[in-house]
């Protein structure tokens, strides 16, 4: 088999059995891996509460991983969130996934709760169960250090195994599965790492094909001025978004009360490399390198940390940044959720934490104790426990990221419908709003933006299955990653089929949402950007969102995805008829 | 979205890229929309139905050469590359469609190529590309395999003649009708040095116009900046040449901020053309006859295949210097540097001209004409 390996392991927590299954081949091709791969496998579970012994937790590697296809050494985790209640999915890159895809699997699909806190090593053909009670409790870097010897390192820190909601999965290398809380999950489940080897290697159909399209790839990336400009991710990482976001008047400031913050200049991509004498860094095999870290190794923080830490909490100095960011990776917390939280609390507090107490307040959050009881439940819980509900700046309770949707209208459209919650990613519109990649598009208008963010979503949902790094594109374009899936796989696929392949992903996540009680209720923005102007000046208004257009546009959304006017499925037999 | 269905149908006719009356839009909200000529609307309504994007363009180009190309293209051929750099790396191939090959639902064919590739020949019937996400994107992909058409055929006259009859009276007509004189007079330039950013995006925003209005670049290609003291204010990428207002990047010089991270792709060759040159403004456009003499090499039992990127000699048009090199951060930014200074232009193989001014635009802009006058002479006379 070429692409893939065909093979699924199965790990039952509950009884400790491990089996490998054949995973039918019409599956992989419907699905292709990773987020698609991971929602196809969750059919039958969906309904189930998050922390239930029956939901599992899938990691999903791509038919492009174990091949040399740029940024594709990468993996996604599908399971239902805690925070959000959503069909979640988040992917990491890194050796890991490269060793997942080497061991012979193309995903590995966790259920039950042991009673015990253990550690599923896998070897080749070889899974078992090992005994942790010595790790529960350590923090990210001591839980890799001990494992390191056996192989790539998933693990969670003291966050995922107390349950909190943002809790993330830490990959060995620094990378983290984050967002939606599938650490706390992995941590319900009494599963405190996951520690893989192998030797396998993925079989590419037509290598000079294969070859050809890489070149293609590389070519692209080398014409991007974001990927590898002098200003670019390359050079400067995801911080070097800082200074354009503070120019365009959308970076998120004081909890989304203001879209300016004046020292944002102390924690640019610039600031940073003087600062902390970044270095190039990044996942296995990536030849953009957009993670920076100190001369030491110790991981920088990426844009929406820095942010989101800084603006949108007011803190100016970017050694509190860094060490909460630090923090956060050894205590297995998302940084976008965590400082959010943060934000959403300080608020209502009547007051912003000081710079020297994020640290504690960190650490309380991660041990579910003192104010981090209730900081630990995220910002939507936080702000209705205070009796302040519109103070979470969320969707679907997700903590938006470090992009105003006063600033970037399609982003605000782009959050709502997001399958997941408040997050960028998924339809990406800042690709074309901020960064003119691959056409410019008017940030201030939502003419078009409908069926522009239906198009993104279903092509990102593709990249998500592949898997490769959102930031290949752009300067690549799904073209070019149709034909090396097409060459790796020995199977033709183009940018129109993969983007069929996408949007049935699309619809599947969106029909268990449903299913789930979601509508067009909860696709809605916080009340502030409907209400309250950003920061308007040196000749760049920044109004409230205009609710009528807003609203009438994701009208337009769901009629063009075929959905009721409350958003749901007028079809109930749609799952039946998918592969 | 008619009103921009409207715009880019006029800019097709004044960039004279299509036939007026001869050029059809599709686009798709959450209702189909299409505009222009029926018979080509009614197809691209059709090709977009079965399509995953936001617009399409459907029009019959205003020279015979992409319709010539596929004819000249041998029996089991279904696609041309395009040798131009700029055009190999976004669009890779352009795929054609013989007129035999369309069958009974054409659209439903040209819909499986377009599937694949961002613009596809169909013979007879003109070139269609798509946008997926505006259709300004699919404006800008047709204009791409204009171009690229455009260049390739005049490369494969010079190399192999005329093959095809009649193909001679349609290239001759071509350049007694189509073909218009290049110059630089009549167009009013401000005196540098320039020192005020008001009077410097000014200024670049007009230039960028004369560059499209008198025919030397098609507005997507190129790039366009000029520096004072600390600061280049260049172009943004994927903006168009006569459309620059508010698409101009202020960018010191020394990197202290990142706001430039969406100035053209070619950021780094102005930035050492500058450090190196002396150079107070820079222009850089895709003139096509420039494109089409730089790939004209008679070096002998040369070694080296990828010549648009590898070769390492200094050649010349005249007396400007062609020089090798991709785009963004591959070997331009190292190779033309050291060579536009004396002559104050230069030649990148497959892909451009780059053209400066001491003071002010005045001398890049009449650099430039001149480049592609020459070039334009010399392919005539070469061809003769």
């Amino acid at each position: 088999m070429h692409g893939w390996t065909g093979k699924i392991l199965r790990v039952d927590l509950t009884s400790g059995k491990a089996w490998r299954e054949d995973i039918p081949l019409e599956l992989l091709h419907a699905y292709l891996g990773g987020r698609g791969l991971g929602v196809r496998l969750i059919r039958d579970y969906f309904m189930f509460d998050p922390f239930a012994p029956e939901m599992p937790l899938i990691f999903a590697v791509g038919p492009l991983c174990g091949t040399a296809a740029p940024t594709a050494a990468r993996l996604t985790v599908v399971s239902r969130s805690p925070l959000t209640g959503t069909i979640y999915d988040c992917s990491a890159g890194g050796m890991f996934a490269w060793r997942l895809k080497a061991a012979g699997v193309d995903a590995l699909f966790v259920t039950g709760r042991s009673a015990r806190p253990v550690v599923l090593a896998i070897n080749g053909e070889q899974a078992e169960l090992l005994p942790a009670l010595e790790l529960w409790g350590k923090g990210v870097h001591d839980t890799v250090s001990a494992l390191a010897g056996e192989g790539s390192v998933a693990c969670i820190g003291p966050a995922g195994e107390n349950g909190v909601l943002y809790a993330n999965i830490m990959m060995g290398e620094g990378n983290s599965v984050g967002r939606g809380g599938l650490g706390a999950v992995m941590g319900g489940k009494g599963l405190k790492a996951v520690v893989v080897n192998g030797e396998g290697t993925t079989a590419v159909a037509d290598r000079e094909r294969f070859d050809h399209a890489r070149q293609d790839v590389m070519r692209l990336f080398r014409a991007s001025p974001v990927i590898f400009g002098e200003l670019g991710i390359s050079e400067y990482g995801t911080p070097a978004l800082v200074d354009l976001m503070r120019q365009r008047r959308m970076a998120p400031t004081e909890n989304f009360r203001k879209t300016v913050f004046p020292d944002s200049g102390n924690y640019s991509g610039p600031a940073i490399r003087k600062a902390c004498g970044a270095k190039k860094d990044g996942c296995f095999g990536c030849p953009i390198q957009c993670k920076k870290s100190t001369p030491q190794g110790e991981p920088l923080p990426e844009y929406e940390t820095v942010s989101h830490f800084g603006a949108l909490n007011g803190i100016a100095s970017l050694s509190a940044i860094v060490r909460a960011n630090s923090l956060c990776n050894e205590l297995g917390l998302d940084t976008i959720s965590a400082a959010a939280t943060l934000a959403a609390w300080g608020e209502a507090k009547g007051r912003f934490p000081a710079p020297d107490e994020v640290a504690p307040l960190l650490v309380e959050i991660a041990q579910r104790r003192g104010e981090g009881e209730l900081l630990s439940l995220g910002s939507r819980r936080v702000a209705e426990a205070l009796g302040k509900p519109g103070l979470s700046m969320s969707v679907k309770s997700l903590e938006l990221p470090a992009y105003d949707p006063r600033g970037a209208y399609g982003m605000a459209l782009a959050y709502c419908t997001s399958n997941r919650g408040g997050c960028h990613l998924r339809a990406y519109p800042i690709s074309h709003e901020i960064l003119r990649k691959p056409v410019p598009t008017d940030r201030f208008s939502f003419s078009g933006k409908a069926r522009i963010i239906k198009i993104a979503e279903d092509t990102n949902a593709a990249v998500d299955s592949l898997v490769a790094c959102k930031f290949s594109f752009f300067g690549a374009t799904i073209e070019e990653y149709a034909e090396l899936l097409s060459a790796a796989s020995g199977m033709e696929y183009s940018p129109q089929s993969l983007k069929e392949i996408g949007e049935r992903i699309y619809a599947t996540e969106r029909f268990y949402n449903c299913a789930n009680g979601f509508t067009s209720a909860d696709d809605l923005l916080p009340e502030r950007f409907y209400e309250e102007p950003g920061s308007s000046g040196e000749g760049i208004d920044i109004p409230p969102i205009d609710r009528q257009r807003f609203n009438e546009e994701l009208q337009k959304y769901y009629r063009i995805r075929g959905l009721t006017a409350e958003g749901t499925f007028a079809d109930q037999g749609f799952l039946t008829r998918q592969p | 979205m008619r009103d921009q269905i409207s715009k880019y149908t006029h800019k097709l006719i004044s960039d004279r890229s299509a036939l007026a009356g001869g050029i059809a839009f599709a686009a798709q909200d959450d209702t189909l929309i299409t505009g222009g000529n029926a018979d080509l609307a009614l197809l691209a309504e059709e090709i977009i139905s079965g399509l995953n994007c936001l617009g399409l363009v459907f029009a019959r180009p205003s020279l015979p050469f992409a319709d010539l190309l596929v004819r000249r293209a041998p029996a089991g051929e279904h696609s041309i590359v395009p040798r131009d750099t700029e055009t190999r790396t976004f669009l890779h191939d352009i795929p054609f469609l013989r007129s035999f090959e369309l069958g009974d639902d054409p659209a439903r064919r040209i819909a499986q190529l377009l599937g694949n590739r961002k613009g596809v020949i169909v013979e007879g019937i003109g070139i269609v590309a798509s946008g997926a996400v505006t259709i300004e994107q699919a404006y800008i992909n047709y204009s791409s395999v204009f171009h690229s058409t455009f260049v390739k055929y005049l490369q494969d006259v010079l190399n192999e003649g005329f093959l095809l009859p009649g193909e001679e009276d349609l290239f001759s007509s071509f350049r007694s009708e189509w073909l218009r004189h290049l110059s630089a007079e009549g167009l009013v330039f401000r005196t540098g040095p320039l020192t005020l950013p008001e009077e410097i995006i000014r200024e670049v925003e007009t230039v960028g116009r004369y560059t499209v209005e008198r025919g030397l670049v098609d507005s997507f290609f190129g790039n366009i900046s000029a520096r004072a003291g600390d600061m280049i204010y260049i172009s943004q990428t994927a903006a168009s040449l006569d459309e620059l207002a508010g698409c101009i990047d202020p960018v010191p010089m020394d990197n202290s901020t990142t706001t430039g991270i969406t100035a053209s792709s070619e950021l780094l060759a102005h930035r050492r053309i500058y450090e190196e040159s002396g150079a107070a403004v820079i222009l850089h456009g895709h003139p096509k006859f420039a494109v089409v003499m730089s790939m004209l090499c008679e070096e002998k039992d040369c070694p080296i295949r990828d010549c648009w990127k590898d070769c390492p000699k200094v050649r010349f048009l005249g007396d400007t210097p062609v020089v090798a090199g991709e785009i963004g951060a591959g070997g331009l930014a190292k190779r033309v540097p050291p060579v536009i200074g004396g002559p104050g232009k230069a030649v990148v193989y497959g892909h451009g001209v780059f053209t400066i001014g001491r003071k002010g635009f005045e001398e890049a802009f009449r650099a430039l004409v001149e480049v592609e006058n020459w070039c334009r002479d010399e392919y005539f006379r070469l061809l003769a």
